[in-house]
């Protein structure tokens, strides 16, 4: 059984991580740290007791199911949104979600050295290509290149087959290589 | 480059965008972390069992030592009900066997004093009741 302070080491050293992935999934920070607290409540009040060894796996699971169930609620949501809006004007026709994703590089003002800015820019790039990937490409992607899961456990989080994971994997890395090179980033 | 090297590249990017994370993002993690352990499931103890018989107020709750004197009355507390039960079982046969001789005898004291009635004789029950006392009695 976990003690607290190996729960909190765990989600201390995966938090950060897996709010970027909440990110890259929903565009939107606010909605991505809910996401992420929502996950961390679940892990601790349904598997708290369960070894500290488990939490990875099982901790990954939940917080692919939270994205899922956020993006069912965003679409039921979206319904009434279409039906209602139009009927009224928008304020900002021209609004687009991957706005809010550009400004974050931005909030760190110290920075000014000409190689680290490019860095940067590049990174934020690459934070784009990569949420801008077909939700279950950029799942599978990050799941086994980032999260490091091998295909069995990406395919074990992601409820499907293994040749189905590889499928995504390569998809994802096809797309976003050719992403990249079209922005004129080769890495 | 080749495939493994684009990937690596790519997580190192994003490792990258981890470690920039500005201070009200961390800060709100950390709060979110607090919560969840603050609701974090405890594993439940086993459940004791305990006899169903005991005093109430024998004071001593499950998994509690229990002083010399007080252990004695607990056990005193379970063996006495089961004696009283069986001791009460005992009287009641005793009881129960004093009343069939008792009928037996008045019966006999009817018979010998004339006073059962003719159809007692004739009843079937009757002759089947003489048999068994005839066969029960030490010959």
């Amino acid at each position: 059984m976990a003690t607290r302070d190996e729960l909190s080491q765990f989600l201390a050293g995966v938090e950060k991580r897996a709010f970027k992935q909440a990110v890259y999934a929903v565009r939107d920070e606010a909605s991505a740290l809910d996401i992420l607290q929502d996950a961390m409540i679940k892990l601790a009040e349904n598997y708290g007791d369960r070894p500290a060894a488990e939490f990875p796996l099982l901790f990954t699971r939940i917080l692919q199911n939270v994205i899922h169930d956020y993006f069912r609620r965003q679409k039921v949501r979206n319904t009434w949104t279409t039906l209602f809006s139009s009927l009224t004007p928008t304020d900002d026709p021209e609004a687009d979600p991957l706005d809010t994703l550009e400004a974050l590089p931005g909030t760190e003002k110290a920075e000014s050295a000409e190689d680290k800015f490019r860095r940067e820019q590049v990174v934020s790039i690459i934070e784009e290509e990569v949420s801008r990937l077909p939700a279950r490409q950029r799942e599978a992607f990050l799941l086994r290149y980032w999260e490091d899961l091998d295909v069995a456990e990406t395919a074990e989080v992601m409820g499907c087959s293994e040749g189905s994971v590889k499928t995504h994997c390569s998809r994802a890395t096809n797309t976003l290589a050719k992403a990249l090179q079209a922005r004129g980033i080769t890495l | 480059m080749n495939r493994s090297d684009f990937e690596f590249r790519v997580r190192q990017a994003l490792n990258d965008a981890v470690e920039r994370l500005d201070y009200r993002t961390t800060f709100r993690l950390e709060k979110a972390r607090q919560a969840a352990l603050a609701r974090q499931r405890r594993h439940s103890p086993a459940t004791v069992r305990l006899p169903a018989l005991q005093f109430a107020s024998a004071g001593a709750g499950p998994g509690r030592p229990v002083s010399g004197r007080l252990a004695w009355m607990r056990r005193a507390g379970l063996v006495m009900p089961v004696l009283a039960i069986v001791l009460g079982l005992a009287l009641i046969a005793k009881w129960q066997d004093d009343a069939e001789v008792e009928n037996l005898a008045a019966l006999d004291f009817a018979v010998l004093m004339d006073e059962a009635p003719l159809d007692t004789y004739a009843d079937r029950s009757f002759g089947v009741l003489l048999q068994r006392e005839l066969q029960s009695r030490p010959r």
